[in-house]
């Protein structure tokens, strides 16, 4: 950081508060979208929205460590965390209508929108007219990357420490919500299966998916020399495409192939 | 840059958590590299000897008063006490869930906990002879957290601790081998409502430190004593504050989450969280309170004062519709909760300085005793589907097992605070406390409280006795060693406190000491 920017640290300049007024919206509207929006992805993303206008905050408050960690692990690490997630489970998850509780919603938002106004208020009414102080002495002594680094070992030490009980809890409990453990022999290993498959009538692979010039899913099967479908090119668990019709070879019949219902048309399981 | 110099760190006096933490960590490395059929016996072992070994180490310390690892962590006579008694506590909750003889199943505890419910994988383990061991360095971490948490002199630490000994509660109570979906579901609703609840406490936090500039619950006090307390930043936050812990203590109108967690989770893990989380968290508020805001009295008095009514009122009132047994025990928690902030309320005026706090303690352990002992009783009546806690099931028990019925009793009526039991001693001692500090309208609807709360229990012990058992009735369990010991070791408590309780309120008395 440069020796001026400390000095000037403890004064608002006027660039810092053109970037709040920018950065300030986003923000929230990131915030309201999270909630609002119907679609889990969307939400993840308005979120991260905010979360990069936060780290833009840090880095406008002479914070530019906690800025940097805001945005690479935050919205970095974080997010695609929750994204990865979301993709696993499956995107298409709509909030449930039913009301367990008649009336929750409506007192939910009233209670949020007079909780956020009670709090606002009152911070906005114990901060209006307060100078800030000490912004330039902490950041004197090495920077900011250093003072964090100081308190994280001195005055922070034990609170320090301490997540690391909190790290090892998280990752034994993801082990039990995730982990199965097999009994040994319950199921052929991959060394088994390789086995079994070179003793078997056929230890080559199976035939692929069909690839024809209107359509290259895997619900299409292929098709042998003569037009009749390769029976081991079927997927399993899936609901297969009619194979077109080449060797009577017309175009109504090409039609009829890949105008079936749109639901089949990607694969999707049945 | 200047050179750092690492803080002294007392580690004597952290030693009892330390203990616990070790144990804990142990506890991982046995679940990754030992067989799995030697594991049950390490995993038991050394979680008893993590908590017995805290007890003893907080034997050893007693006495000491100071603050270290740069004044995150207080060693007081206040702190060592709920250590001790968290660290007590913890140790019969983990001889509960270390009970083999009850379940046929061998284990009150899952055997593969990612198993879908109902699938055939599932149904196939459902009398499996193991079970996830996991979960007793997970509850070994929770007393942990719970012994750092009552001792915390910085609102960071603080914090981190509610952590450390939250999320293990939170897996552990989605572990039962019975009834899973009804366990999960508990498991879910702790974590979604005490995450909320963490915010809350997180938000205070920042609300405090932008007031004061300083996490130290010391340093906070003198900030609060130079300037006045009326900041609105001071106010909101100090509310704020109070909601996380009255969460986690349970205390109406935070209460929610508690009947259903207290039902759905196995009854070992509820009986460590009716007692070593009350436990601690009454630590954490009392600390809170009388060193970080003991000068800022009135502006939290009033709060705690109400909150205290309705908590009583709330759990003495609900716990009569009630028609399990768990769920009755659990509004019985919450009614337990608001006699214990009576005594916080005692604390306060400068003559009867330290009554107030080492009533509140006696309490915590006596209320803390007779509850584990109350749920270890819950596991051993049981039927074909596991733990029968309906209370139409208990009708008549005596009968059927005159011997269950009597030490059921016996925690009943400690619990609704009958003389001769510790029940009556703890209550008698937090109510004159109050009474002395001027705080006599409580202390009235507090008795009031306690009258409609003995009708619930009386119930239950007229069911027992004076019903005509049921035809389909359950089975009364021969109970293992574990669980014999719990009851001794309760019921022995119960009666022992309420009649000669002299020495360990002397001892309370001599631990009423707050540094910070």
């Amino acid at each position: 950081m440069s020796h001026a920017a400390v000095l000037a640290a403890d004064v608002v300049s006027s660039g810092e508060a053109g970037a709040f007024w920018v950065l300030g919206p986003i923000a929230l509207a990131g915030a309201i979208g999270m909630v609002l929006s119907r679609n889990a992805i969307h939400s993840a993303l308005w979120l991260v929205l905010t979360m990069l206008s936060l780290g833009g905050f840090y880095f406008v408050q002479q914070a530019p460590f906690l800025g940097a960690v805001q945005i690479i692990v935050y919205t970095g690490a974080i997010m695609i965390l929750f994204l990865f997630v979301l993709m696993l489970v499956g995107r298409d998850y709509s909030d449930s209508i039913v009301e367990t509780l008649r009336g929750q919603r409506v007192a939910a938002i009233l209670l949020g929108i007079g909780f956020a106004g009670l709090v606002g208020g009152l911070i906005a009414d114990a901060t209006s007219g307060v100078e800030s102080v000490g912004l330039a002495e902490s950041n004197a002594d090495g920077g900011n990357v250093a003072a964090i680094a100081r308190l994280l070992f001195t005055d922070y030490l034990l609170a320090f420490e301490l997540t690391s009980a909190l790290l090892i809890t998280a990752a034994v409990g993801a082990m039990i919500l995730a982990h199965i453990e097999h009994e040994s022999g319950s199921r052929p290993g991959q060394k088994e299966q390789s086995i079994a498959r070179i003793k078997g009538p056929r230890p080559q692979t199976l035939t692929g998916p069909g690839v024809f010039a209107r359509g290259n899913s895997v619900a299409a099967p292929a098709l042998l020399p003569d037009g009749s479908v390769a029976e081991d090119s079927r997927a399993t668990g899936m609901k297969m495409r009619q194979p077109p019709a080449i060797a009577s070879g017309s175009i109504d019949d090409l039609d009829d192939v890949t105008v079936d219902s749109g639901a089949n048309r990607d694969g999707v399981p049945t | 840059m200047p050179d750092l110099s690492a803080p002294s760190i007392s580690y004597l006096g952290l030693a009892p958590v330390l203990i616990v933490l070790g144990a804990a960590c142990i506890g991982v490395l046995v679940e990754a590299f030992v067989p799995r059929h030697l594991r049950w016996n390490a995993q038991v072992s050394l979680a008893l000897l993590g908590t017995v070994g805290a007890l003893a180490a907080v034997i050893l310390v007693a006495g000491r008063n100071e603050l270290t690892a740069a004044r995150a962590v207080a060693v007081d006579g206040a702190a060592l006490f709920i250590e001790g008694t968290i660290a007590a506590l913890g140790a019969l909750s983990i001889l509960m869930f270390a009970e083999r003889a009850l379940d046929p199943a061998k284990s009150a505890f899952v055997a593969s906990a990612a198993l879908p419910v109902g699938s055939s994988a599932d149904r196939k383990l459902a009398t499996a002879p193991y079970s996830q061991t996991e979960v007793f360095p997970l509850a070994s971490f929770a007393i942990g957290g719970m012994m750092l948490f009552a001792a915390s002199n910085n609102l960071l630490v603080m914090f981190v601790a509610l952590e450390v000994l939250s999320l293990p509660l939170y897996l552990i109570c989605g572990m039962a081998r019975r009834r899973r979906l009804l366990s999960q579901e508990s498991a879910v609703k702790y974590f979604l409502l005490g995450s909320f609840a963490s915010a809350f406490f997180l938000y205070g936090l920042a609300l405090i430190y932008g007031y004061s500039g300083t996490v130290d619950l010391g340093e906070i006090r003198e900030v609060a004593a130079r300037s006045g307390a009326s900041d609105a930043l001071f106010v909101t936050g100090l509310a704020l504050l109070i909601v996380g812990l009255l969460f986690k203590a349970g205390i109406a109108p935070f209460h929610a989450w508690t009947p259903d967690v207290y039902q759905g989770a196995p009854t070992a893990v509820t009986a460590l969280m009716a007692s070593c989380t009350k436990v601690a968290a009454f630590g954490a508020i009392l600390r809170l309170l009388y060193v970080g805001f003991g000068t800022s009295e009135w502006t939290w008095r009033p709060l705690i004062y109400t909150i205290a009514i309705v908590s009583m009122v709330v759990g003495a009132i609900l716990g009569i519709t009630q028609t399990d047994v768990k769920r009755m025990l659990a509004y019985s928690s919450i009614a337990h909760a608001g006699f214990l902030l009576v005594g916080v309320i005692a604390l306060g005026d400068a003559a009867t300085a330290g009554r107030g706090l080492s009533s509140t303690l006696f309490y915590l352990l006596t209320y803390g005793l007779t509850t584990v002992g109350g749920f270890a009783v819950v596991t051993l009546v049981r039927d074909g589907d596991g733990e029968a806690t309906h209370l139409s099931k208990w009708a008549g028990l005596a009968s059927r097992s005159p011997l269950t019925a009597a030490v059921m009793t016996l925690f009943l009526l400690g619990l609704a605070g009958l003389p001769l039991t510790s029940g009556f001693t703890g209550k008698f001692a937090v109510f004159r406390a109050a009474i002395d500090d001027g705080a006599w309208p409580l202390v009235v609807v507090a008795l009031l409280a306690s009258a409609i709360a003995a009708f619930f229990y009386l119930r239950l012990v007229v069911l027992m006795y004076f019903s005509a058992p049921a035809e389909d009735g359950p089975t009364v369990g021969v109970p293992g060693l574990p669980t014999t010991i719990v009851l001794a070791v309760t019921a022995a408590a119960t009666v022992i406190l309420g009649l000669a309780p002299g020495a360990v309120l002397d001892l309370a008395e001599q631990a009423a000491v707050l540094v910070g």
